[in-house]
């Protein structure tokens, strides 16, 4: 049994690396040489930015296994998408993910990620998660992201309703959630997990973050582009550490960068991971900007966000 | 687009207090009973935003009968913990329980033998560590973007305050009379729309002496019961004189043996008198226009109610309240 205490702060939700279809260790070094010093845990493989719908759960533990690899014994946690479509996949998935690790596991901890509504209602949800516990050998972060639950579905719910999530903080396996949704509905879960103070809440949402943060920290795509500035606004919203430094100017820095992240948040909108691939190519921090399933992108676009990240002093 | 934002923040600031409702534990019943067992003061202290918290949690734990100051962290470590004793509780405030300044002095206050409240959401920061009492007063999100301005934790810190300053007040059974005596209107024009008949002395507080008493005994009954002055009443408690400070000063100077008179033969015998229905605001001008300190209340038929001095209805060394 690993120590269920998820970590505070910036988890970057990275992008993955490919190289004709596979994951590219090379491109992978790299962006954690680039991202490591600057986050409290990585994501891998997430559903949406990291395209973990579209891998099979073989290539998501060859992606683990060269994080692990990749990041030399540096202690920042992992996450790993671990859902399947089924009960039974997200069984096999776990199982999988587990015997292939042997005794290789991140220095920093290893949490499984599951986006339980994918394939499973709310009805039994906490009796599945009672039972999953029994497989399981590392902590679990729970997922809702409404995004993530695809129509047509026979489930009638694309969120955990607050009353079973109510039920699932109480299962200690589960140590926290990845949420995005309304901040009425944030307000709900945050009432249903106050009685477990080690439990977790990220918040999903870049945007919601950077206007009322969530003391638990933000799961961020953009990091993998402003690792740096993403840091600062994590550590700034949230008091990640002891020192806080209060230099004249500091209150300015921190305005100029939380206006240069929303900024970027807009910018890339809707296709976040194959717009900042494509950066991250251009500036060599990646191979190429390959997605397992090709996105159109307006160049307009890429050369804004480059625009800006120039005019705020980030590499370009 | 505005009034949602607003509304936002608001809903944030509201849960963030509401979460405080089952963060509270017996931490919170210790804390109320280290600090109604302590025989000096509570020190607040906190830096900033926090600062500004605990001089607000300080004057509510003055309003409401626990004794209580501000301890500025930076002044302290420049000499102003002199301002501590063993006797006193200290209830440091810091959202992050990072704060240098108030980690430089918890050792030394602990080193005193005084006991450390304190309110953070840093259950496993230093300042935690440093204290004997930790009230949990983490929030799940705060309303200002960025981290620019501390928002719900600062308002959480300030409501688990008042819920301290209000389970000691009903603690130690203060009354509404007791906030009177230490929030004496809030501001001179309130005490001053009070009526005489609250701020008077009566019954045996009322200094009084009858026609014929001898001057020792007058001045015994002056010095007992420290109004500066005696009445002068007959058998059926009817108002006939009063022997002041003045009167007294005035009969030596004529260079009378005022041991050989009665109080009758130097006493003024047309005290100012007014109704226990006048206002403070009235005696104390009919006080000033007659250059006097005392007034007396009398019923329709002239009977001692009670005596009022100047310095009652100022607030002066201490506000008097009737009855008490």
């Amino acid at each position: 049994m690993e120590n269920n205490s998820a970590p505070r702060g910036l988890i970057v939700d990275l992008i993955t690396p490919l190289k004709n279809g596979a994951i590219d260790g090379t491109g992978l070094e790299r962006l954690l040489a680039r991202v490591l010093p600057h986050a409290q845990a990585l994501l891998l493989a997430g559903p949406r930015h990291g395209e973990g719908e579209r891998m099979e759960m073989a290539m998501r533990n060859e992606f683990l296994k060269k994080a692990i690899d990749a990041a030399a014994g540096r202690p920042v946690p992992l996450f790993v998408w671990i859902s399947g479509n089924t009960e039974a996949q997200t069984r096999q998935n776990i199982l999988a993910l587990q015997e292939g690790l042997g005794g290789n596991r991140p220095a920093g901890g290893l949490f499984c990620v599951d986006t339980p509504l994918v394939y499973h209602s709310n009805r039994g949800l906490p009796d599945y998660y009672r039972e999953l516990q029994t497989i399981l050998t590392v902590p679990l972060v729970l997922h809702n992201e409404p995004d993530c639950v695809h129509t047509p579905r026979t489930f009638k719910r694309r969120n955990i309703r607050t009353a079973v999530l109510k039920e699932l903080v109480r299962i200690e396996r589960i140590a926290g959630l990845i949420f995005s949704g309304s901040l009425e509905r944030a307000h709900h879960y945050q009432r249903a997990c106050r009685g477990r103070k080690d439990f977790r809440i990220y918040d999903g949402d870049e945007k919601r973050f950077l206007e009322h943060p969530s003391m638990g920290g933000v799961v961020s795509v953009g990091a993998n582009l402003a690792p740096g500035a993403w840091e600062r606004i994590t550590q700034s919203s949230i008091q990640l550490h002891a020192h806080r430094e209060n230099y004249p100017d500091r209150l300015q820095q921190i305005w100029e960068s939380g206006d240069y992240l929303k900024n970027m948040v807009t910018l890339y909108g809707q296709s976040p991971a194959a717009m900042i691939k494509i950066i991250l190519s251009d500036m060599g921090a990646i191979g190429t900007p390959e997605m397992l399933k090709p996105v159109e992108i307006e160049h307009d676009d890429i050369n804004a966000l480059k625009t800006l990240m120039h005019d705020f002093g980030d590499h370009f | 687009m505005l009034i949602e934002q607003a509304k936002e923040v608001l809903q944030i600031e509201a849960q963030s207090i509401l979460g405080l409702t089952e963060q509270i534990g017996p931490t919170f019943a210790e804390a109320v009973s280290v600090i109604l067992r302590a025989r000096g003061r509570v020190i607040l202290t906190g830096m900033g935003k926090s600062g500004l918290v605990a001089r607000k949690i300080s004057a509510t734990l003055n309003s409401t009968g626990t004794k209580s100051f501000f301890l500025h962290p930076a002044e302290a470590i420049h000499g102003d913990l002199g301002m501590a004793t063993p006797d006193d509780v200290v209830l440091a405030i810091s959202n992050s329980g990072h704060t240098v300044e108030i980690n430089k002095i918890l050792p030394i206050l602990k080193q005193m033998k005084v006991k450390i409240i304190s309110f953070t959401g840093g259950l496993d920061s230093p300042m935690a560590h440093h204290s004997d009492l930790v009230i949990d007063v983490s929030v799940e999100r705060e309303a200002c973007p960025l981290g620019l301005a501390p928002t719900a934790s600062t308002t959480a810190a300030l409501a688990m305050g008042d819920a301290l300053a209000v389970v000691l007040l009903k603690s130690r059974h203060f009354s509404k009379k007791d906030f009177r005596r230490f929030h004496p209107g809030g501001s001179l024009g309130e005490r001053l729309s009070f009526k005489v008949r609250d701020i008077m002395v009566t019954d045996d507080h009322v200094p009084k002496v009858y026609p014929d008493t001898g001057i020792r005994p007058a001045l015994i009954e002056i010095n007992g019961k420290k109004m500066g002055a005696t009445l002068v009443v007959d058998r059926d408690q009817k108002l006939v004189g009063i022997i002041s400070d003045g009167d007294l000063r005035r009969a030596l100077t004529r260079g009378d043996d005022i041991y050989r008179k009665n109080v009758e033969d130097i006493m003024s015998s047309t005290p100012k008198t007014i109704d226990e229905e006048t206002t403070s605001a009235e005696a104390i001008a009919l006080m000033e226009l007659n250059a006097i300190t005392h007034l007396i209340i009398v019923d329709a038929h002239q009977k001692v109610k009670g005596m009022v001095h100047l310095h009652d209805l100022l607030g002066r060394e201490g506000f008097k309240i009737n009855g008490e």
